[in-house]
């Protein structure tokens, strides 16, 4: 049985709404297509403060000619040729949309790729449990979610002695009697002969179990809402699947697609279309079909209180964005911290020093309305700034002793510095590094490969750079696609080997001493793909074919299409690196993982902040100044009654600066800094900062065991508290000999002062930019009382206050 | 019935039950620990658990084999001890590693999860700290007498890093870190102790994110790590008689052995006791004269003595390498790595004694029976242990699987 089909043409035209609230209308640009295609709607209303209602019951919706698209239920239908106007009505505040039928049918084939592979989809056969699984089931394996389905199609259609299908016979084909249990299946019963699923194979192997129909492909799914959020755990909300054709066209996948639920604490799994609301949080509903991904944010407010939230006003965009999203949730931020934590937040982020104490007084001292910005101006021009984002971008590119044996760490750690200190745009600096040649020793921008290469071989190895670039530079992890299909993405091996084969030329060569190393293309060289043993074409991640002349370097192809095509995805990367520095996590968590099923929180934000990064030339400095400037940055951690990260949402939807430990060379610079007592290093000069040692694997037991990386792979680096640490502040001999050091700052203090008071107040400021409070003092004051009964010299009951303060939470996070 | 019950445990104790056993022997079921003895470098299956006699001398080396307690069973006459004791440990000769680099072959055997250039996976005791948890007080993993590179936490972050102890054949012996720094008495440092609590009030009592929340967890740990006389006495081994002392080996290897027992005994879950010098690419034979019986007293003790404090059917014991050694014999009297075959010594936590699992070649060179894979024996750490070895883990933003596709080897499970 052919199915007639009509194109239906349905243009979504907002109407001027009824004062007051607004309805919204999902999804949008719907084209139907066949007799009776038709198309579920959603219907949501927002009040005029911009928050959505959860109840849309109230609504109703209608057609202005129904002998053209009807309504059934909350669905739109495609009768006839024409145009009607979809209307829905809630309580007097309308919205509409017009809708155009256009010609007459034609007879639609059924699509291997469209319907066959959405059904193995809905019905999980191709889930990694079961034939999705690498090594397949039984014989019979499926690209995982449908993301091969040139593949599946192969092994349905050819495999098994092409026993799976009978054309001559279809209902006698395996493919059906298998999900249909009319002979055991170790999958079960996934069918009857009268479902859906049933028919739609069935007119397709009867059709001639063609590859493809040649009609209109799906090119992406979109999943409606795209952001709900609940008042209260109970609420409901049915969600919504539209597939996006190539002939412009559109397809109701609602019911074609497989949901997940990242967390089912907050909302429940999908059941009869919906989800139900289950507790406070962020989580996100994905759909799976067809190969393609869509997402969908789901929060959950819970919170009795039904007041609206107010927040303060703000001409950054940054603010703006972060404001609007908590009002929604009305989750209120933090208040804006006060000038001391402030000014020790600031000086840790920015250039990870403690300010000084003729700082602080000053800063602390001064009535300047616009201090706050003044400093912020003046932090970014201070050497200490270069040398803090250096060691932020020697973990990003891996500038590793592992790899080079740490003889060329040296020069490339002197062009990183130069490219933060002279602000290079960061796209000049990424078409250089990708396209470096030549002895690394005179041009430094070619230890840029050096994770590239095997470490024990000596041999550069495309598998490692191809993940390492589209990481660094795009945000995008594709080493899985290595081995194997992306499980949750459209992406494939094809992928990786295309990516791969722009580096397929690329050769080092060993110098005269073993740590030269110099990089030069080769004239030939291809990259095979492991599973044809073919030579892979260069091929961009987007599908794109490159344009390579003859005799061009591929590398040189590819860094321009990172920089020049992939402009916005290049500057969302660069731009959410640096605000994950700021906030503890990107705005996409973690921050080199961009894909489909990893929602950004704030999309709109970080495009805004990928923009300005572009508009400042690809410098970073302004974008720094963006982010220090803005509210969002400066708010406080807790406030009097208020605890602090009790609550997740706080820290997804930046209600407030999330605390965080500070960094192995930071917190040993701040114990320098406090304690008045350089560490040394062996080799480096009195007063070298950890930072600033090259290549610091096995500096000291503090540095590793603070987590400073080894930087020889692409993780972040580890900012998790440990047994080892606490053991090491306490008890090493490393902080003891700076607290017990004669004349460090303890023993100036007390030779100045006898006023304990004082001494407290000055350890204080250095440690924590502010004086004792009176609780403090008092609980510093009794400890000294019954030191001093105990028979404790006055320098020793100092050392071990110092000791407190060093190992302090307070001291040791910067919040 | 459990005053009953723990009246008789009691009266066990007497007959060589330790606190901790006691106490999990009122509670039900025991909790396996492990002790891994690693042979770093990768030690040679011909000149320790699967000598090959009948092999060409440039094959077989020039040392001989000798009869163990199972008849017909015969090791390397370097083995004396291992042999007498066979009864108490069964041997894989059909092991094999699919990496031939130290690094990742250490990484592989050590976790059970090949390497990849995606993500590190974490190690058996990473792991196992992550889903057990401290017990007692004690760290859950430790690593003697150092950290080797491949014993870490990958993925799971550093909390779950190993615990390193130092050297504990050297003369004076105290863990780093963990014992108060000289001249500060207890009391002393009870004060301090205080005072840090006091000016860390306002925060522990307004902040509760889970980064707060774990230095705080970490230094009460601490803390009680440093004032327990039960954690100070678990590191002491000056508190073993001198005999079982000189039992062990007075050497690294050695006294490691005893001191992963101690701690195993006090709570520790996995301690790694690591053996360097085995990577003979010179020398082969000269090098193992030596080590391969500092190897042979120490585990072959080590088996003697948690059998004897009743402590072997909860203790699993491992002997690994991260490869083995070629087949020939090279130019320069050595053998290079060789991951095509290797052996693997396993005891304890119900493993049959006497037993001989899988064979390889004439040659030693590849598994001729029932080869055994890196990621069954994986499957089997965390099988023995309790733990489901098919769990995945979500913190790199995909799934990754603690072991994949390995099976546990069926003949350790008696």
């Amino acid at each position: 049985m052919l199915k007639r089909a009509i194109s239906a043409l349905v243009l979504v035209l907002p109407l001027p709404a009824a004062a007051g609230d607004a309805v919204l209308l999902d999804p949008p640009g719907i084209v139907l297509a066949g007799p009776g295609a038709a198309q579920r709607l959603l219907v949501r209303r927002m009040d005029d403060a911009g928050e959505i209602s959860d109840t849309a019951s109230a609504c109703q919706l209608s057609s202005t000619r129904p002998e053209i698209v009807e309504i059934q239920g909350t669905s739109v239908r495609a009768v006839a040729p024409g145009e009607s106007v979809i209307a829905a009505n809630c309580e007097g505040s309308v919205t509409g949309a017009t809708v155009k039928v256009a010609a007459a049918g034609v007879p639609v084939e059924i699509s291997f790729p469209r319907d066959v592979v959405s059904i193995l989809t809905t019905k999980a056969c191709n889930s990694s449990a079961c034939h999705g699984s690498p090594a397949g089931q039984s014989g019979f394996k499926l690209s995982l979610y449908g993301s091969d389905p040139a593949a599946d199609f192969k092994m349905i259609v050819e495999g098994h002695g092409g026993r799976r299908v009978n054309r001559a016979d279809p209902q006698q084909s395996l493919l059906l009697r298998k999900p249909s249990f009319q002979v055991p299946h170790g999958g079960g019963h996934l069918f009857t002969k009268q479902a859906d699923e049933y028919q739609t194979i069935l007119n397709w192997l009867a059709q001639g179990a063609r590859p493809s129909s040649g009609g209109p492909r799906i090119l992406s799914i979109e999943l409606y809402p795209k952001e709900r959020i609940f008042a209260t755990p109970g609420g409901k909300q049915p969600v919504v699947v539209v597939g996006r054709l190539s002939d412009g066209s559109t397809r109701d996948m609602t019911a074609e697609v497989r949901y997940s639920v990242n967390d089912e604490a907050v909302v429940s799994a999908v059941s009869n279309g919906a989800v139900t609301a289950k507790g406070r949080g962020l989580t996100v509903v994905m759909a799976r079909g067809v190969g393609k991904t869509a997402t969908a944010q789901m929060i959950v407010v819970d919170r009795a209180s039904a007041s609206r939230t107010t927040t303060p006003a703000s001409d950054s965009f940054i603010d703006r964005q972060a404001f609007a999203k908590l009002r929604r949730v009305k989750l209120a931020p933090f208040p804006v911290t006060s000038d001391s934590a402030f000014l020790r937040r600031v000086y840790l982020d920015a250039v990870g020093v403690l300010p000084t104490t003729q700082e602080t007084e000053r800063f602390l001292g001064s009535s300047e309305p616009a201090k706050r910005a003044q400093l912020i101006d003046r932090l970014l021009e201070r050497p200490e700034y270069v040398s803090h984002w250096l060691m932020k971008f020697e973990d990003w590119f891996r500038n590793s002793q592992y790899y080079s044996q740490g003889r060329t760490n040296a020069s490339f750690k002197r062009y990183l510095a130069a490219l933060i200190r002279e602000d290079r745009p960061f796209d000049q600096a990424a078409r250089e590094m990708i396209t470096a040649t030549g002895d690394t020793t005179v041009h430094p921008a070619g230890n840029f490969w050096h994770p590239a290469m095997d470490f024990m071989l000596k041999t550069f190895e495309v598998s490692k750079a191809t993940p390492t670039v589209t990481r660094l530079f795009l945000g995008q992890r594709i080493e899985c696609a290595e081995c194997h299909n992306h499980p949750l993405e459209n992406l494939t091996q094809e992928d990786f080997y295309g990516m791969a084969a722009f580096f397929a030329r690329l050769r080092v060569k060993h110098g005269y001493a073993q740590y030269r190393r110099i990089w030069y293309n080769a004239r030939e060289g291809e990259v095979l793909h492991p599973a044809s043993k073919q030579a892979a074409p260069p091929k961009f991640l987007d599908g794109g074919v490159p344009q390579i002349a003859e005799g061009q370097d591929r590398r040189e192809v590819l860094a321009e299409w990172i920089t020049r095509t992939q402009t916005m995805q290049f500057a969302r990367t660069a731009a959410n690196r640096i605000w994950a520095e700021y906030f503890g996590a990107g705005i996409v968590e973690p921050a080199d993982d961009f894909r489909s099923t990893n929602m950004p929180t704030h999309p709109e934000l970080l495009d805004g902040l990928a923009k300005a990064f572009i508009e400042a030339g690809f410098r970073f400095k302004p974008l720094h100044r963006l982010i220090l400037n803005s509210q969002v940055y400066q708010l406080s951690s807790r406030a009097p009654g208020r605890p602090g990260g009790a609550d997740p949402l706080e820290k997804l939807l930046l209600a407030r600066y999330e605390p965080r430990k500070l960094p192995a060379e930071v917190l040993l610079d701040a114990i320098v800094q406090v304690t008045g007592v350089p560490q040394e290093f062996t080799g480096y000069p009195p007063g070298t900062s950890p930072k600033d040692l090259v290549a610091s694997i096995g500096a000291t037991y503090f540095l590793t065991t603070f987590g400073v990386p080894r930087r020889d792979i692409m993780e972040s680096r580890s900012q998790e508290p440990s047994l080892s640490q606490a053991l090491h502040l306490m008890n090493s001999d490393a902080v003891r000999e700076k607290i017990e050091k004669p004349g460090n700052i303890l023993g100036q203090l007390i030779e100045r002062t006898v006023n304990d008071r004082e001494v407290l107040d000055a350890l204080y400021l250095r440690a924590y930019s502010r004086k004792a409070t009176p609780a403090q003092w008092q609980a510093v004051e009794s400890y000294l009382a019954s030191e001093k009964e105990a028979g404790r010299g006055r320098r020793r009951m100092f050392e071990n206050v110092l000791w407190a303060i060093l190992n302090s939470k307070e001291f040791q996070l910067n919040q | 019935m459990i005053r009953r019950d723990v009246l008789r445990i009691g009266g066990m104790a007497l007959g060589g039950l330790t606190i901790p056993r006691m106490l999990e022997a009122a509670g039900g079921r025991p909790d396996i620990s492990c002790i891994i003895f690693f042979q770093e470098g990768g030690a040679c299956q011909h000149d320790s658990f699967d000598p090959k006699p009948e092999a060409p001398l440039e094959i077989r080396g020039t040392f001989s084999s000798i009869p163990t307690a199972v008849p017909g069973v015969h090791f390397s006459e370097l083995l004396p001890r291992c042999a007498k004791n066979f009864k108490k440990f069964s041997v894989i000769r059909s092991m094999y590693s699919k990496e031939a680099i130290h690094e990742k072959a250490k990484q592989y055997i050590f976790s059970g999860a090949r390497p990849n250039n995606a993500f590190k996976h974490p190690v058996y005791g990473s792991v196992i700290a992550k889903e057990l948890g401290p017990k007692n007080g004690l760290p859950p993993f430790v690593c003697i007498p150092r950290k080797d590179i491949s014993a870490d936490a990958g993925l799971l972050g550093s909390a779950y890093n190993p615990f390193i102890t130092g050297d504990p054949a050297k003369k004076n012996f105290s863990v780093q870190d963990l014992t108060l720094p000289l001249g500060l008495t207890l009391e002393e440092s009870a004060g301090r102790a205080r005072l840090l609590s006091a000016l860390d009030e306002e925060i522990r009592e307004t902040e509760k994110s889970k980064v707060v929340e774990g230095m705080d967890y970490f230094y009460r740990k601490a803390f009680d790590l440093v004032s327990s006389q039960a954690a100070r006495k678990a590191f002491n081994l000056d508190e073993e008689p001198e005999k079982l002392r000189d039992a062990y080996g007075r050497n690294t290897a050695g006294q490691g052995a005893l001191l992963a027992r101690r701690l195993v005994e006090s709570g520790v879950r996995l301690a790694a006791v690591f053996h360097g010098g085995y990577d003979t690419h010179t020398n082969n034979d000269r090098t193992n004269k030596t080590l391969l019986p500092v190897f042979d007293r120490a585990f072959s003790t080590l088996l003697d003595d948690l059998e004897e404090r009743g402590m072997l059917a909860t203790t699993l014991v491992l002997a690994i390498g991260e490869f083995g050694r070629t087949p020939n014999i090279n130019h320069s009297a050595g053998r290079d790595h060789w991951p095509g075959v290797f052996s693997v010594a396993a005891a304890g936590a119900g493993i049959p004694g006497g037993q001989v699992i899988g064979s390889s070649d004439a040659q030693g060179g590849a598994p001729k029976e029932r080869p055994v894979s890196v990621e069954d024996l994986g499957a089997t750490v965390y099988k023995k242990l309790g733990i489901d070895y098919t769990r995945e883990y979500r913190t790199v933003g995909r799934p990754v699987r603690i072991n994949s596709d390995g099976t546990p080897v069926r003949e350790l499970f008696g």
